[in-house]
């Protein structure tokens, strides 16, 4: 039987929520997919299109970037900023073809070690089917 | 070897010609680009000048130059690649554009001889396509010693005589082309001769645009280096870099090392194209530029070819094809640069 | 319609007056149909001073190197620059007013309406002239174009070889001004992103067919960054010196330096550039399309900005370039902006 195919996901985590909420999952000891490659940025508005892009470059099949929900951005307002920013970088991807699947967004805080891992389960499964992203990555 | 062949036959010599890798201008948009041709039902040479000219195939943007790998275990693996061996036929090539390539050669070369360029430019046979009417309003070539009908780093030239084509032989690699159909070509009547010479005579009048007193500029170009008139000329430009990318002249290049896995560590050593109009081209890494603004970079792209090029080589490395006049974004056009060089100050 | 002859009357007044370092404008070239920027010192030179369908660059560029020169200057000229702008061109002068690029005093803007036509699309004419060559092109008085060729005049309906991004323009006529020559006129455009339904509506491994193809065209000319006059920054990710060295960088800071992308002019590569490209000018971009206007290769690299400017307006409501005082798409949210993407 052929390997079944493990996506590789890098997920940009802001380090005051969503980081803390993977550590959470982790001393915690939920079980969760081992497909994630985080990077700990120190706000969702710090991420930069540019790391997104790159990631996909580099080989990625999937990227997540995630922080803290509206409201409770140790920033007061990056979160809001990244929103907007997403969305238009989501609306790019998809206009050439990308697979809306491969780049996601999240909400997690600091308590939500249990959504941290639904949202990996979540986003593997789907990334599954869809098998590795050769769109964007360097071929030669 | 001179010939006429039909037009109707054309495509089946091509056909002969299948153990070759072919290349053909073909229509994309509004534009024709060298392209691989597959079918020759479909082939037309009643096309105007490439966007990019042949140096694309001999000279290519990308080239893997070798492959490293290594891995703690293991020491440093190298591999040079060399392009592959394949017997290649451009056709369709305009004069301007096959006289670039006996510039490059000259670049390539010297006393060492570049082996990807060589191993690409001997197995490749350069069928031209001279210009019965100039195939871009901004041609120039008889101001740079050529002429459409020039057979200089050709191995056929092809002309067009309404219904065939009068096909000479240069060398022996042409000779192989034409032999491989023999059945196909005729001698040329002393009719088709006559005729060939008219064209020839009436083309020369069709092209439109002329340096005046070409050779007087490299001498004059000499002493303008510190001259305000490269802020002048160059207050439009606007830093891009496709009269540089356009030319079939141009060869710089840049080497870089693409690592394509970290683990364990492998990669190629790439050459690429590199533009002479871009900042980083001559930035130190002390962070000092000689060359620092657009001006600097104008003047380097002219006394590149019409100085530095003619000191070293005795010819000028512009062939006319007039693409960085009908191409640039703000209309700079060489012509009148050199012309204003010329009689600058005067 | 716009008098030429008033644009050159107040062109030579401000420069008799002092008022102005020097112009850009229009005057015709060497070389083909298209006009080429004049930079004008000289009072006397305002007879060069054209204004046409022709005249499609957006001169707006060239502020940048006004400010970089005069970056540089120990005892600067403070006097403004005069600049010959259209509807669009001014949006984009709103734009760089509004990221404080530059400031309101250094452009006397001598704004020219685009007759409630605009700019020519050269290829087109090309096909509707077939071969015939076009010497001049003037406007006309019935939002026509008046085309002088070898046998005579003839006379088109401007929608037919007006520039893409002209159909689809929201306002023919500058939104920020000292000078206005012309009129404010008003044409409707029921939908200015018709142009993309067409790639929009294409099922998503059709588009991606269709950008594939398209991105690896590119040969990194790097001209649609060249010409854009929201492209001002210092350094490029693009460039391989994609951070600018003085000669205080330490060793460890180049060593670190991260290479974003590789100089190959291959499908993954490039697309990285035409990303980053397209994400910063999200919300700045004006559509004068020059971008697209001089890529060697005909990409359709407008479609990029465009899409993104569709999704401004459609998410965030949010119209490029009528308002310097208002912050900028990326700088600025509401709190109820859409989340539905968001888990």
């Amino acid at each position: 039987m052929a390997e079944e195919f493990e996506p590789k996901i890098v997920a940009f985590l802001c380090k005051w929520c969503s980081s803390a909420g993977s550590d959470l999952a982790g001393v915690s000891r939920m079980q969760y997919p081992p497909n994630v490659i985080p990077i700990t940025v120190m706000c969702s508005g710090s991420v930069s299109p540019l790391y997104i892009f790159s990631a996909f470059n580099k080989g990625a099949d999937g990227v997540l970037v995630s922080g803290c929900h509206p409201g409770d951005c140790h920033y007061i307002k990056g979160n809001f900023y990244a929103r907007r920013r997403i969305a238009l970088v989501k609306k790019l991807l998809e206009y050439v073809g990308l697979e809306p699947e491969r780049f996601q967004m999240s909400w997690i805080s600091a308590a939500e070690g249990v959504k941290y891992t639904k949202v990996i389960k979540d986003f593997v499964q789907e990334l599954k089917p869809l098998g590795p992203q050769k769109k964007l990555r360097r071929t030669q | 070897m001179e010939k006429v062949l039909s037009k109707k036959a054309f495509p089946q010599w091509v056909k002969k010609l299948e153990s070759y890798t072919m290349y053909l201008p073909r229509k994309d948009g509004d534009f024709w680009n060298y392209e691989v041709i597959k079918n020759p039902e479909i082939i037309d040479l009643d096309y105007l000048n490439t966007v990019l000219s042949p140096k694309k195939i001999i000279f290519p943007q990308r080239e893997v130059l070798l492959e490293f790998s290594t891995s703690n275990e293991e020491e440093l693996k190298i591999n040079e690649v060399l392009p592959e061996e394949a017997q290649s036929v451009i056709f369709g090539v305009r004069p301007c554009d096959a006289k670039a390539l006996t510039l490059t050669d000259k670049v390539f070369g010297g006393d060492f001889k570049d082996p990807y360029y060589w191993k690409r430019r001997n197995s490749t046979a350069l069928v031209g396509l001279a210009c019965n009417t100039p195939p871009s309003p901004n041609c120039f070539c008889l101001s740079v010693d050529g002429s459409p009908h020039s057979k200089e780093g050709l191995d056929i030239l092809i002309t067009d005589l309404g219904d065939k084509y009068h096909a000479e032989s240069f060398t022996k690699k042409g000779d192989d082309l034409l032999n491989l159909a023999k059945a196909l070509f005729k001698n040329p009547t002393a009719k088709e001769k006559k005729d060939l010479e008219k064209i020839q005579a009436e083309s020369k009048k069709k092209i439109q645009r002329q340096i005046k007193d070409t050779k007087k500029i490299p001498p004059k170009l000499k002493d303008m280096f510190d001259s305000p008139f490269w802020d002048e000329e160059s207050l439009s430009c606007i830093r891009c870099g496709i009269c540089t990318y356009l030319c079939p002249t141009c060869h710089c290049f840049d080497i870089n090392d693409e690592v394509t896995s970290s683990s364990p560590i492998k990669g190629e050593r790439v050459r690429t194209w590199d533009n002479c109009q871009f900042p980083d081209f001559t930035m130190h890494s002390s962070g000092h530029n000689p060359r620092p603004d657009k001006a600097a970079r104008l003047r380097q792209r002219i006394l590149h070819k019409f100085q530095y090029f003619v000191e070293l080589y005795k010819n000028y490395q512009c062939t006319g094809c007039g693409r960085c006049i009908s191409k640039c974004p703000v209309g700079i056009d060489i012509i009148e640069v050199l012309e204003k060089a010329r009689d600058y100050g005067s | 319609m716009v008098n030429l002859e008033e644009l050159k009357k107040e062109a030579s007044q401000i420069l008799k007056e002092g008022k102005v370092k020097y112009i850009i404008g229009f005057q015709r070239g060497s070389n083909g149909l298209l006009p080429v920027p004049a930079f004008i010192k000289n009072p006397k030179d305002v007879e060069k001073l054209v204004w046409d369908p022709t005249c499609v660059y957006n001169l707006t560029l060239f502020l940048q190197d006004e400010k970089r020169k005069k970056t540089k200057e120990k005892e600067p000229d403070e006097r403004p620059v005069g600049i010959v702008v259209k509807g669009c061109d001014s949006r984009a002068i709103n734009v760089l007013l509004q990221e404080e690029f530059i400031k309101r005093d250094d452009v006397y803007v001598l704004g020219v309406s685009c007759e409630n036509t605009g700019v020519l699309d050269e290829k087109k004419l090309a096909k509707k002239l077939k071969g015939k060559k076009a010497k001049k092109v003037e406007f006309g008085a019935n939002d026509d174009f008046v085309i002088t060729t070898e046998d005579g005049n003839i006379k088109i309906a401007a929608q037919e070889v007006l520039a893409e991004r002209c159909l689809e323009c929201k306002a023919h006529f500058p939104v920020i001004y000292d000078v206005l020559i012309g009129e404010k006129t008003k044409r409707n455009v029921e939908n200015p992103f018709k142009s993309l339904e067409k790639i929009e509506s294409l099922p998503p491994e059709e588009r991606w067919k269709f950008w594939k193809e398209q991105i690896e065209k590119c040969i990194r000319c790097y001209a649609c960054r060249s010409v854009c006059p929201m492209c001002y920054c210092d350094e490029c990710v693009a460039d391989t010196i994609n951070f600018v060295v003085t000669p205080d960088t330490s060793a460890e800071e180049k060593a670190q330096k991260i290479k974003w992308l590789e100089k190959s002019p291959v499908s993954s590569e490039n697309f990285v550039y035409h990303f980053v490209r397209a994400i910063h000018l999200a919300g700045r971009c004006i559509d004068c399309g020059e971008c697209e206007r001089v890529c060697p290769l005909d990409i359709p690299v407008r479609f990029l900005n465009k899409k993104l400017e569709k999704e401004a307006k459609e998410l965030f409501d949010y119209d490029v370039g009528f308002d310097p005082d208002k912050p900028s798409l990326v700088s600025s949210f509401k709190d109820d902006d859409p989340e539905d993407f968001i888990r």
